[in-house]
């Protein structure tokens, strides 16, 4: 894959605050057209890497591209293409929302105004409220929508959704796969893995100021082990023992043998083969979900060097 | 803490814990005041202790300043002038009147409005803190800041030589002054939505009863006895000292504090008498360029400066014939006010347009010190991810604020030039007026220079400006009466331009405060253009 497919991109970037490595060599490709999840704790460097990205911060060290650009360089230039939602949402307290609306819409390239009346509707803002007088939801639905009425090819946005309720929070995916059809790129930090796992094409996992994981959902899930619990009519024959399976246990109840274990999901087949044999009763496989690949990340990954890729098995709650 | 019986926990530690919260917050600030008034009585009152140290200077100096009703107006009416403290009082008079009550509400306005507005009481009274126990600890510490400066004040006036009884009784005017704000401020905080709505009212409160003192002063009527001002003055420290007159201020300030207490009590977090009203669904174009909306931004600091800028000019302009009456019936005067030499007119002016020149600079640093904020609060980002390229933001708000600052000084000479032409009926003052103001810009550019470069390198460090502006301001304004050495006088800008229009403006010192400031301002874009954003 050539440059210019991808959005962005960073290599081995680094930033140093005083004694502080907010950045330690992180690798990241967002190619155009997809929804990127960036996922990672408190502090890991999410907002560090958008900064940098945007041109706001100069790396330490390594690389950082945006459009196949050096974003410290060409920023307000690179920024005609794109649209911001801050992590912190911070607005002007003496305007009102929709006077906001438009200072930052006049920021950026521009602004589709009908999107902007659709999107005030969608999300049932009062713009004649000034921004002072707003709940935090408010304010964030007020740089949600400056950023999705934007005409611009990236939304970057930086955990958007924070202060939002479940109403709109449905509202900002739909608008967000709506930008996807309309071939938009979209960098998404986020906490919430419900939001990730709807929208998300690819992700990365970052830890440290490091990724840790990157890739589709369905690549990491095949990297992680699914839990599996079976009641069979006879002891699996060589379960224990078999390639793949870990943290097996095993009980007889009520004439029943209830085994559960983890399993690479590359052994899947063969394993369920030999469950088949011992006469399945029923039968439960329970794929790792994205929560908690990403605890399993933080949990038991002591060194970032080992944890890309070999991701310990997740136990899934039942 | 423990609790007492079940269901029924004690409550008695809430005040302790706001209390010490409270103080945690304002200490810094508090120390600031603290030593600032402190700072500034005490250089007043050993200054003036050096320079009036005979019996018969300190009667020329009273007998100067009760000529004619000018300064009665300006400093107010000092019983027992003719006095080390009275010399000291009338010399302190102008800023006491309005430091004390910014003191007071600066100290409560922070702890109360403030607070409910960024939504940090909110965590507070969702703890063990009753609703009324936050006011009441602001006015607390504020009360306690207050007793620490009159103790300061007291004890500075005794060493320099004023009786402790009326070195005890003016000290206790100024703080019950102080005190009286403070309450004010404290119930203002329960009415108003926002912290700066609280600034405002005071402000407009403190304006008016420097307005009736003033006519209760000049009229000799009892008009005077309306303002706060007035009470502190009634107290005569140095003359009959009527002790009693304390208890007004105390008395005005506990019931305003009192039914702040009751009100913060009664009523619901974040509500306020003032609704918020609604506004414009859409930006003008204005508002929509970088230019407009820097202009929007800076326009409050602009047109709060130049108020200042214009009652001042306006107030001494319309003083001027007579205060030049009483200068040519009493040439003592003349020394008393700073004008020695020279055309009584020109020196008054001049003595003036050193006002107006600090007003300049105090909106200068103001200005900047938004930017800081911008930055500080998250808004820089967001504005910088669009397409304005960070030099030209800040190019932008550089134009807009030095344009604010041409007509804050352009404005403020006009009207005290005209002013005094109406007064003298000569409009022939009206061009040197200007010019003067004018010749003050390279001083007032000084400080810009500092404030963008201290913005473009060490953002956090922005309160250094802050502190550079205190003391220029007070060599300016006390220096050269107290008889400072010259190198210190040398420290403030204003020192260099030359005192225009009674002395000449010095062509070569301006020339070189101009290059100071371009260099200044050329060093704080560069580092800016350098720098991460945001550094909080």
């Amino acid at each position: 894959m050539t440059t210019a497919q991808f959005v962005i991109r960073t290599e081995g970037l680094t930033k140093v605050f005083g004694k502080v490595r907010a950045l330690d060599g992180l690798d990241l490709a967002i190619r155009q057209g997809e929804v990127h999840g960036f996922l990672g704790p408190n502090g890991s460097g999410k907002s560090t890497t958008i900064r940098v990205l945007l041109g706001l911060m100069k790396a330490t060290s390594g690389r950082a591209e945006l459009f196949g650009r050096d974003p410290w360089a060409n920023a307000a230039l690179l920024h005609h293409r794109l649209a911001y939602v801050a992590g912190d949402v911070a607005l002007w307290p003496a305007l009102t929302g929709g006077q906001c609306l438009d200072v930052l819409g006049a920021t950026h390239s521009g602004i589709n105004k009908r999107r902007r009346a659709d999107l005030i509707q969608r999300f049932d803002l009062d713009p004649t409220k000034r921004v002072r007088d707003y709940s935090k939801g408010n304010r964030q639905k007020v740089a949600l929508i400056a950023a999705l009425a934007a005409d611009a090819e990236l939304l970057v946005l930086d955990e958007p959704t924070s202060g939002l309720d479940p109403l709109m929070e449905q509202a900002f995916q739909e608008c967000v796969r709506n930008r996807r059809q309309d071939g938009s790129t979209v960098l998404l930090s986020s906490h919430i893995m419900g939001e990730v796992e709807a929208l998300a094409d690819r992700v990365s996992i970052i830890r440290r100021g490091r990724t840790v994981t990157s890739g589709t959902l369905a690549e990491l899930r095949s990297r992680t082990r699914s839990t599996v619990h079976a009641v069979t009519a006879r002891e699996p024959d060589g379960l224990a023992g078999a390639e793949g399976v870990a943290d097996h246990h095993t009980e007889r109840l009520d004439g029943h043998v209830d085994s559960r274990f983890t399993i690479d999901t590359g052994h899947l087949d063969a394993v369920i083969g030999r469950l088949h044999a011992a006469g399945i009763h029923t039968l439960t496989v329970t794929p790792p979900s994205l929560d908690a690949l990403f605890l399993r990340n933080y949990e038991k990954s002591p060194t970032p060097d080992e944890a890309d890729g070999d991701v310990v098995a997740a136990e899934a709650a039942s | 803490m423990s609790t007492g019986a079940h269901g029924a926990p004690d409550h008695t530690g809430g005040l302790a814990t706001m209390l010490s919260i409270t103080a945690r917050i304002q200490r810094r600030n508090a120390l600031l005041w603290v030593l600032a008034l402190g700072a500034s009585m005490v250089g007043t009152a050993a200054g003036v202790a050096s320079l009036y140290d005979t019996p018969a200077k300190i009667h020329s100096y009273a007998a100067a300043v009760t000529t004619g009703n000018a300064l009665l107006a300006i400093n107010g009416k000092v019983e027992g002038i003719d006095s080390l403290g009275g010399v000291i009082q009338d010399e302190f008079g102008f800023m006491a009147s309005f430091l004390l009550p910014l003191l007071g509400i600066a100290l409560v306005a922070r702890a109360t409005r403030r607070e409910e507005e960024a939504g940090r009481l909110e965590l507070f009274l969702g703890g063990r803190i009753a609703r009324h126990e936050p006011t009441l600890a602001a006015l607390l510490v504020a009360t306690a800041t207050i007793a620490v400066t009159a103790v300061l004040f007291a004890v500075g006036l005794a060493v320099s030589g004023v009786a402790v009884a009326g070195a005890v009784l003016y000290a206790s005017s100024l703080g019950a002054l102080a005190f009286v704000f403070a309450g004010l401020a404290a119930l203002l905080a329960q009415l108003t939505r926002h912290a700066r709505d609280v600034y405002l009212w005071c402000v407009m409160a403190l304006a008016a009863s420097y307005v009736l003192r003033g006519v209760g002063d000049t009229t000799r009527t009892w008009v005077g006895w309306l303002s706060p001002l007035g009470w502190a003055e009634k107290a005569a420290p140095l003359g009959a000292q009527r002790w009693w007159t304390l208890a007004i201020p105390v008395a005005v300030g506990l019931a305003f504090g009192g039914a702040a207490v009751a009100l913060a009590a009664r009523r619901d977090l974040g509500s306020a008498l003032a609704g918020g009203g609604v506004g414009p669904q859409h930006a003008s174009p204005a508002l929509r360029s970088p230019f407009g909306f820097a202009a929007w931004l800076h326009r409050p600091a602009i047109l709060g400066w130049l108020a200042g800028g214009v009652l001042l000019g306006g107030m001494m302009g319309a003083l001027s014939r007579q205060l030049l009456s009483a200068m040519a019936g009493n040439p003592a005067l003349a020394q008393a006010m700073g004008i020695a030499g020279g055309r009584p007119l020109d020196g008054f002016v001049a003595a003036t347009q050193l006002y107006l020149a600090v007003i300049a600079a105090g909106y200068v640093v103001q200005a900047f010190g938004t930017l800081r904020a911008e930055e500080a609060d998250g808004r820089l980002e967001t504005r910088l991810s669009g397409t304005l390229t960070r030099i030209r933001w800040l190019a932008t708000h550089t134009l807009v604020v030095l344009g604010g600052l041409i007509i804050v000084v352009l404005v403020s000479s006009l009207v005290l030039g005209l002013a005094t032409a109406v007064s003298v009926g000569n409009l022939a003052e009206l061009g040197p007026t200007l010019a003067s103001g004018l010749a003050y810009l390279p001083a007032e550019l000084v400080f810009a220079g500092l404030a963008l470069a201290l913005y473009g390198c060490r953002p956090r460090m922005f309160f250094i400006a802050w502190a550079g502006y205190a003391a220029a301001t007070f060599i300016a304004f006390l220096g050269p009466g107290l008889k400072f050495r010259q190198w210190v006088l040398d420290v403030a800008p204003t020192t260099h331009v030359g005192n225009p229009p009674l002395g000449t403006a010095q062509p070569a010192a301006l020339i070189v405060m101009a290059v100071i400031a371009l260099v200044l301002a050329a060093v704080g874009c560069a580092a800016f253009r350098r720098r991460g954003v945001p550094q909080g």
